[in-house]
């Protein structure tokens, strides 16, 4: 069955390729210190400018090998004064929550988490449901603030909500996490 | 493979020379019997950081300390970790190779036992954590006795690293009250020390 986003016209790729660019357009604007990732493939634009960058000294990129070593690199960052920020797959915020619960929000390490959004409507990966559609509510059940940015915020607001999200972590002196849907 | 026990150097000790080794250093400790035996040791300190809960993310918090900006008045950062949390985030290992901060030391205090917990036995006493870490590109030395590791630490202050020192330790645990502060304070004290707050 073709997709129908083409029988109605959607260019789906272009769609996801204006939501990555927007990330990485509020990344520049933000321009942190180091920025932590895992590999994903929905964020590949944004991990392969990350990469580009750090070779031009814009900021350390590293990649981690489990999402709660990020918390504690990324907390021990924030206490030595740097700004850092985390890039993950949702399907991952599990192995996050025992070190964001006991570390990052107890001390008042404020962070930006971007995590991409699986699951749902368009995913492509029939193992991802279970977990994904659900990280919102795990989240909420944690006490960590959380944003969504997917279809129903218009693209010209997403730069913005990501830079937001982040004065967000800062002036409340906890850590946030940003879903972003990049899928279509 | 090392046949780690019995050790005659206690975890007090270990402590106390660590922190005589390294008095205005940033210094990460773990949590449980970490935190109480150092707190006995030198009562509170505004250069420690308390860990009070995070199993297993000694290394990756002392590895973001040794890699931001404020670290650069200091020469070195120490995390200390027991053998439990260093196995509980042993893939961090791989990470702080990739990164090789010269100024991270990192100190295992292995007794081969989970304390907090009742002492149940760890996988340490049949793996080779140096030679693993040698494999993440650390400096290492294995240290069983109080003369051994202060050695170890006047080299790993002068030789770039990062080092992971593992120094084994007998399963005794001195009694010592819990530590139970709230760890906004605790965060804030380490960070006004590093001069980020």
């Amino acid at each position: 069955m073709p997709p129908l986003t083409s029988a109605l016209g959607v260019d789906s790729r272009a769609v996801v390729a204006a939501r990555c660019d927007a990330v990485n357009q509020a990344i520049l604007h933000l321009a942190p210190t180091h920025i932590l990732w895992i590999p994903s493939s929905t964020l590949k634009p944004v991990i392969d400018m990350v990469e580009t960058r750090a070779r031009e000294g814009a900021w350390v990129s590293a990649p981690l090998t489990r999402e709660e070593e990020g918390i504690g690199i990324a907390g021990g960052l924030v206490l030595g004064g740097a700004r850092p920020l985390l890039v993950v797959q949702d399907n991952g915020i599990g192995n996050a929550l025992t070190a964001l619960t006991t570390f990052a929000q107890p001390y008042h390490l404020p962070m930006l988490l971007i995590v991409s959004q699986r699951g749902g409507l368009n995913e492509y990966n029939s193992m991802i449901h279970t977990l994904c559609e659900r990280v919102d509510d795990l989240l909420d059940a944690a006490d960590l603030r959380t944003f969504v940015l997917d279809e129903r915020v218009p693209i010209d607001r997403w730069a913005t909500s990501i830079v937001g999200a982040r004065e967000h972590a800062e002036m409340t002196h906890r850590p946030v996490i940003l879903l972003v849907n990049l899928l279509y | 493979m090392t046949i780690p026990l019995p050790h005659d150097l206690t975890r007090l000790e270990a402590l106390a020379s660590i922190a005589r080794a390294f008095p205005t250093e940033p210094l990460v400790v773990a949590l449980g019997t970490m935190v109480r035996e150092m707190l006995l040791v030198t009562g509170r300190q505004p250069n420690h950081l308390y860990v009070l809960d995070a199993m297993g993310l000694v290394p990756a918090i002392a590895l973001g300390v040794a890699l931001s900006p404020n670290a650069r008045t200091h020469e070195r950062v120490v995390g200390i970790e027991g053998d439990g949390g260093l196995l509980m985030g042993f893939s961090t290992l791989a990470t702080i190779g990739s990164l090789r901060p010269e100024n991270l030391v990192l100190i295992v205090l292995d007794n081969g036992q989970y304390a907090a917990t009742g002492g149940q036995r760890t996988a340490a006493s049949s793996l080779d954590l140096t030679a693993i870490a040698r494999g993440c590109n650390f400096s290492t030395t294995d240290i069983r006795t109080a003369a051994g590791l202060s050695v170890a630490m006047s080299e790993a202050k002068v030789r770039p690293g990062p080092w992971l020192l593992r120094v084994m330790i007998s399963p005794q645990n001195q009694p010592a009250p819990y530590f139970l502060p709230d760890p906004v304070e605790l965060g804030l004290d380490f960070k006004r020390y590093l001069g980020s707050a």
